[in-house]
């Protein structure tokens, strides 16, 4: 007689957000698995109806605090496609930097506070301040380089400041950015340093497979977090504007956040997407740290979303500094940005730390926001854990609960879900 | 005998409590002064003793005025955590539209119709629930302040907000004065400590931090006047962390 | 020399380790004091900087001591030694720094101030371009003749160099080789300089020393009323006056609990909380008030006590007022075409004072020897001296007390002087008040002091003294009755008037007793109101009516007022009925005394600082100071 087991995992820790993991057995068999999200709703399609253009990206940077960086420059990359704003080469560097300070400072909180605890064998790094100081140091003084490029490029690492319409109110000086390139450089040592110690832990990470189908942004020729098209490991190529055929948003009794489906029952979008999807672009430094951990594309096992992350904070790194040198070359200029408000539609989509994300605006001949609607990557990825947790589920069945509970915990922070984000969105399509 | 710490958050976007942990290396100093006992975006454990709770986010749903509710009457000393806890933030900006309006605006037709998880009320700042003993305002909050909170409750210290406004930092940085580089500022009305850091990136101030305890609104509409500002333009940025029915 | 040698001379001062270049440079379309990397920067064309040169030498925020609190006294100064050179100053900010000298190297030395002030050479430069909301031309602020170790005037190719002292000589002689001045060169200068005045646009209708009786004919000019309902209350025209110097002082600790520092912080005039006491009490509440001060304390107060008028005419206030009514160009214009002529005088008392040397800023060591509860919210603390030295104060003085990582409050002494400990009663009302009643017998405190002017004791000497004291007000008052009885004999007739809330609130009973066991002293205690049930033998009702039925002879009465701010008026009515004259009414007042030597601006009343001139006051000095009573 196998007994019943009844796991509730209420508010998952070390998430951003509120979720909930239900896992049932009756019998030696599966009766009931549910990844559940309880976040309370936000409304900010509904509130940014009226706002004018230019406090679009201040209101939806608000979406989410880790990755407001990613949310603001998809905001201003629709609200300059709806009005036809045009932006300098500047300006984009500066923007693509931006978005390397935040994947480094996200996924370095990610692997490093959220995920290393578990493959360590404790509940949180707190602890780890007195047992592992040394590792804890590293995690640290990443995060912390992190946050500075974040600094350096948008006045604040959370809710950005000098992001505008059109360009930046304020840039770094030549002098900064030659001061963070020198940084970066002893930032790689200290990424390979803390490679290395999620390598010596790295067995704990389940061997779980299950085919699945990945999106993000690709481009020909560099690993794209700004802007590209959309691609599918099923193949196709999609412009960003038909995102709505690709995301199939819908609305489940058990989440106040929208799932996604697209080619298959459900999707996956982050950092093991972009790896599977343009692993060709990636420098060899980063290549290097896939190595490490025998990681190839395509990988279909979603705990390896956190190497995955790993693999991208060596190339964030390697590539903020070709960035650097281009700004230099061109010498920087203090610009003014030219906006001429004009009625349109825009959808922005860009790679942010945790996938794919798209902002959409109408705006009127006032510039005034008519109609919003923002597709959250962990949106599209909460179908996926759960048919993830259904296909592990059963291969859990009599193990103790307690390992139960960590390994579905496990899944469902490799997913890196950011929740508070994922409960706002429009246009719904119920299936 | 270290004080007990706990995080707790609501409807928000969780980077208050990022900010906590942006103290990097200063946090391992912070908990060798108190003991998290709860601060779910990082930590497994968890204790319902604690002495002092940080609360993030701002109350959306009848189950989360139960939530804080609870977490009032096991708190010695509760702290409102970031704009929208202190005052709402850009929550409350939906509260220009009924609960059925948004809720139709974001979920459409889809069936929520009594899922309690769904279940909205125009939104709230904390003390619209439960009392709060201190604040620290701000989206998101600045790290200096809340580990100078900390460590006043620490040592025993009544922890004071800056009473005046964030001009007064923008002078002390030798900021220009974004009107004078033609934007629109709600620095002169603001409640300081932030070290003026939108102004400080030629940005004006939205008001994240709340408005003052007596903000001169009539001179800083003649202001706005001057500047060539619309009323309505005015009130569209004048809400958009303070968001208040009617006209300021 | 040439422009070429010039900018040669600033590239080898920068290369200089030694020092710090600190020079005008632009900062987007405006100017700005801060180091510069090289020559080029530099922009003597410049109109105005957003901030004066002071903040190199008074800092918007500046660490005043470092403290660890983990150990029983731990203390630094933080004092700022660093060598700089300032190049660019212009000549109303020159004339402004030697306002500051006056102000922070007069009487009582900063000892902050004068480590960086001596540290810090000026390279004065002359106006090639006016700032639009200037009128240092009609203040004669546009040249100054010395206040600088450098003077230079920007001729195009040639730049003159004039020498202010020795210091600034030598500089030149050790990293230039400047050629002598031609007659013609000195007539380019003396041309540019007599061609600046023209070219202001805005002007005084009136000369500077017109001002002081302006002020005094106009308090009630409608222009306050009007310009402070405009007034956004940001306090921008205060923190970019290069004149202005009031500051504000506070604690903070690092995060790991142990460490932390005392920071001193600009602060203004116009906040609000700038005049805040630790009961809650604003005493500049009314924004008219708090917006008319700033031109009374530029234009009346600081001339009548340093003799010069604390505007130079830079503009930066105006510049930087959004509602533009900052000005004092304008206001006082206003002021000179519809003047009211109603004068009130503002008199300062002339009090001697020996100056303060060093130790300003960091207070000395001292050790709780007792503790003594005394009601709910007051405690008589004994304290010593940790260097054995007796405290040296007089009757009716205070003294600032620091708890570290809290801060700073002034107190009364309660003791007579003598000894080698004192007492200090102290109400639990705001942070360090709280704070100290935490800590233990043995435990260590810091003190700064004694400070302001108290209690004349010869003064007193064969009179008869009425002591009227309510609630907290016998404090300081006992000290100077300690004496009293001290020296029995040199006084006539001794009476003690004592007035509280309730029973329960009474102060010092037992030596209210005994005070009243002493031969021709009669001591009545009175209580507001007496609850059921609780024990009291003196008499129920207000201080005032313990007064109508004494029996004295006013001439050689000297009346002696301390209490809460409510108290004065009415129990001075009663005094003048008794046909005390004014001039032997004494009181004593209570604000907030940060600095403790004239400095820190948050204790003034109108011309008067509490803190030097006061705590005790002839009643006459102050009876029509308007802020008070």
């Amino acid at each position: 007689m196998v007994k019943d087991v009844n796991i509730h995992v209420k508010h998952l820790t070390r998430v951003e957000g509120h979720g909930n993991i239900y896992f049932n057995t009756k019998n030696g068999e599966v009766s009931n698995i549910l990844w559940e999200v309880d976040e309370a709703p936000r409304f900010f399609e509904a509130f940014v109806r009226g706002k004018s253009y230019d406090q679009l990206s201040h209101l939806t940077s608000r979406i989410c605090g880790i990755c407001s960086i990613g949310h603001s420059i998809a905001s201003l990359r629709a609200t300059e496609a709806a009005m036809g704003v045009q932006i300098s080469e500047q300006t984009e560097l500066l923007r693509r930097l931006a978005l390397h300070g935040e994947n480094l400072q996200s996924h370095s909180l990610h692997v490093g506070y959220l995920v290393a605890p578990d493959l360590i064998g404790a509940p949180s790094v707190v602890p780890l301040v007195k047992t592992h100081t040394d590792a804890v140091i590293k995690i640290v003084t990443l995060h912390k380089f992190a946050n500075y490029l974040s600094d350096l490029t948008c006045g604040r690492t959370i809710h950005p400041i000098t992001l505008e319409v059109g360009g930046f109110t304020s840039i770094p000086t030549e002098k900064q950015l030659v001061e963070v390139k020198k940084q970066i450089i002893d930032t790689m040592v200290v990424t390979g340093e803390v490679a290395g110690i999620v390598l010596a832990n790295a067995h704990k990470l389940p061997d779980f497979q299950r085919e699945s189908e990945f999106i993000g942004l690709t481009a020909d020729d560099h690993y794209p977090y700004y802007k590209g098209d959309v691609a599918s490991t099923d193949g196709g190529m999609w412009p960003p504007e038909s995102y709505l055929d690709i995301t199939n948003e819908y609305v489940v009794p058990q989440s106040t956040a929208k799932h996604c489906k697209h080619n298959r029952d459900s999707y996956m979008v982050g950092a093991l997407a972009r790896f599977n999807l343009n692993y060709r672009h990636l420098s060899d430094e980063a290549k290097a740290v896939a190595e490490m951990f025998g990681l190839e594309p395509v990988c279909y096992n979603p705990y390896m979303n956190s190497i995955a992350q790993l693999v991208e904070i060596m190339d964030s790194l390697v590539d903020s500094t070709r960035i650097i040198d281009q700004l230099l070359s061109n010498g920087l200029k203090n610009e003014t940005s030219e906006v001429e408000i004009r009625p349109g539609r825009g959808v922005g989509a860009v790679e942010v730390p945790r996938g794919l994300l798209f902002h959409d605006y109408t705006i009127d001949g006032l510039g005034n926001c008519i109609k919003a609607n923002c597709v959250i990557p962990t949106n599209q990825n909460h179908g996926n854990i759960q048919k993830d947790m259904e296909a592990i589920g059963p291969t859990l069945v009599g193990k103790p609960e307690k390992e139960i509970e960590l390994t579905l915990e496990m899944l469902v922070r490799a997913y890196d879900p950011c929740i508070s984000c994922s409960t706002h969105y429009l246009d719904v399509k119920f299936l | 005998m270290k004080p007990k710490v706990a995080f707790f958050d609501f409807a928000s976007c969780e980077g208050c409590q990022l900010e906590v942990i942006n103290l990097e290396e200063k946090i391992i100093d912070l908990i060798d002064v108190v003991e998290i006992v709860s601060f779910r975006e990082a930590m497994k454990e968890h204790s319902d003793e604690y002495d002092i709770a940080f609360i993030e986010g701002s109350i959306q749903r009848p189950m989360d005025e139960e939530r804080l509710k609870k977490i009032r009457g096991n708190a010695k000393i509760l702290v409102a955590l970031g704009a929208c806890a202190c005052i709402g933030g850009v929550n409350k900006l939906r509260n220009e539209w009924s609960v059925d309006n948004v809720k139709e605006e974001v979920y459409g037709d889809a069936d929520i119709e009594g899922n309690k998880l769904f279940d909205a009320f125009p939104t709230k700042a904390i003390n619209e629930v439960v009392d709060v003993d201190f604040y620290i305002p701000g989206c998101p909050i600045n790290k200096v302040e809340f580990a100078k909170v900390v460590s006043h409750l620490a040592i025993g210290k009544t922890p004071q907000l800056p009473n005046y406004p964030v001009c007064v930092e923008c002078k002390k940085n030798e900021n220009i004065c974004v009107f004078e580089l033609g934007k629109f500022c709600l620095g002169p009305v603001t409640r300081a400590g932030c070290n003026a850091i939108c102004p400080q990136f030629q940005d004006g101030c939205e008001g994240c931090r709340g408005f003052l305890e007596d903000p001169k609104m009539e001179a800083q509409k003649d202001v706005l006047r001057k500047y060539g500002i619309r009323l309505d333009d005015m009130m569209k940025r004048f809400n958009m962390f303070n968001y208040k029915k009617g006209v300021y | 020399m040439s422009k070429r040698e010039w900018l040669d001379f600033v590239d080898r001062l920068i290369n200089e380790d030694e020092m710090e270049v600190i020079g005008v440079r632009a900062k987007g379309s405006k100017f700005q004091f801060a180091p510069i990397d090289s020559s080029e920067e530099l922009r003597l064309d410049y109109n105005v900087t957003i901030l004066p040169p002071k903040k190199q030498l008074l800092p918007p925020h500046e660490d005043l001591m470092t403290y660890d609190i983990s150990k029983p006294f731990n203390v630094l100064s933080s004092k700022d030694e660093g060598k700089k050179i300032l190049i660019g100053v212009h000549p109303y900010d020159v004339i402004a720094i030697q306002q500051m000298d006056e102000i922070y190297l007069g009487t009582h030395r900063d000892e902050h101030y004068d480590a960086r002030r001596k540290n810090t050479l000026i390279i004065a430069s002359d106006i090639l371009n006016v700032p639009e909301r200037s009128f240092s031309g009609s203040l004669g602020t546009h040249v100054v003749e010395d206040g600088f170790d450098l003077l230079i005037t920007d001729l195009g190719d040639m730049v003159a160099v004039t020498i202010g002292t020795k210091e600034g000589e030598e500089l030149l002689n050790t990293f230039a080789e400047p050629g002598e001045a031609t007659d013609e060169d000195e007539m380019k200068v003396k041309r540019l300089r007599d061609e600046l005045p023209a070219k202001y646009q805005r002007k005084l209708k009136v000369d500077k020393y017109q001002w002081e009786k302006l002020l005094e004919e106009n308090y009630d000019h409608p222009i306050w009323e009007e310009n402070s309902k405009k007034c956004l209350t940001c306090g921008s025209c205060t923190l970019v006056c290069p004149t202005c110097f009031c500051y504000d002082v506070e604690d903070v600790m690092n995060i790991n609990m142990k460490e932390g520092k005392r920071v001193r912080t600009w602060d203004g005039c116009l906040l609000r909380d700038f005049t805040l006491v630790a009961g809650g009490e604003v005493f500049r509440e009314d924004l008219k008030d708090r917006y008319r001060h700033r031109y009374y304390r530029k234009g009346l107060f600081l001339p009548m006590r340093n003799g010069f008028v604390a505007c130079v005419g830079c503009g930066r206030c105006a510049t930087q007022c959004l509602p533009d009514i900052a000005d004092p160009c304008d206001v006082i214009n206003t002021l000179a075409s519809y003047s009211m002529h109603e004068k009130v005088n503002f008199p300062i008392p002339d009090v001697k004072q020996a100056g303060i040397e060093e130790g300003l800023l960091v207070p000395e060591p001292a050790t709780i020897v007792k503790k003594e509860r005394m009601t709910e919210l007051e405690t008589l603390y004994e304290i010593k001296l940790d260097s054995g030295k007796e405290l040296g104060h007089k009757p009716g003085q205070f003294i600032e007390l620091s708890i570290f990582g809290i801060g700073e409050a002034p107190i009364s002494v309660s003791s007579s002087p003598g000894g080698m400990t004192f007492e200090l009663l102290v109400r639990r009302i705001g942070h360090v008040t709280n704070k100290l009643e935490s800590l233990e017998v043995g435990e260590k405190i810091g003190i700064r002091g004694p400070f302001g002017n108290g209690f004349d004791v010869k003064d007193l000497e064969g009179k008869d003294i009425l002591f009227v004291s309510g609630g907290c007000g016998l404090a300081p008052t006992r000290s100077l009755i300690n004496y009293v009885m001290e020296h029995r004999d040199d006084f006539g007739r001794v009476t003690i008037l004592y007035g509280c809330k309730d029973p329960k609130a009474i102060l010092f009973d037992r030596d209210l007793r005994s005070w009243g066991d002493v031969k021709d002293v009669t001591v009545k205690r009175t209580v507001d109101s007496c609850p059921d049930g609780e024990c009291w033998d003196g008499d129920v009702g207000l201080i005032t009516t313990l007064i109508p039925p004494l029996d004295m002879d006013p001439e050689n009465t000297i009346g002696i007022v301390v209490g809460p701010p409510i108290m004065y008026k009415f129990v001075i009515k009663e005094l003048k009925a008794k046909k005390i004259p004014d001039d032997n009414i004494i009181v004593s007042l209570e604000r907030r005394m940060k600095c403790g030597v004239g400095k820190c601006g948050h204790c003034q009343m109108n011309g008067i600082y509490v803190c030097l001139e006061g705590p005790v006051f002839k009643y006459n000095d102050v009876k029509d100071i308007p802020e008070a009573f």
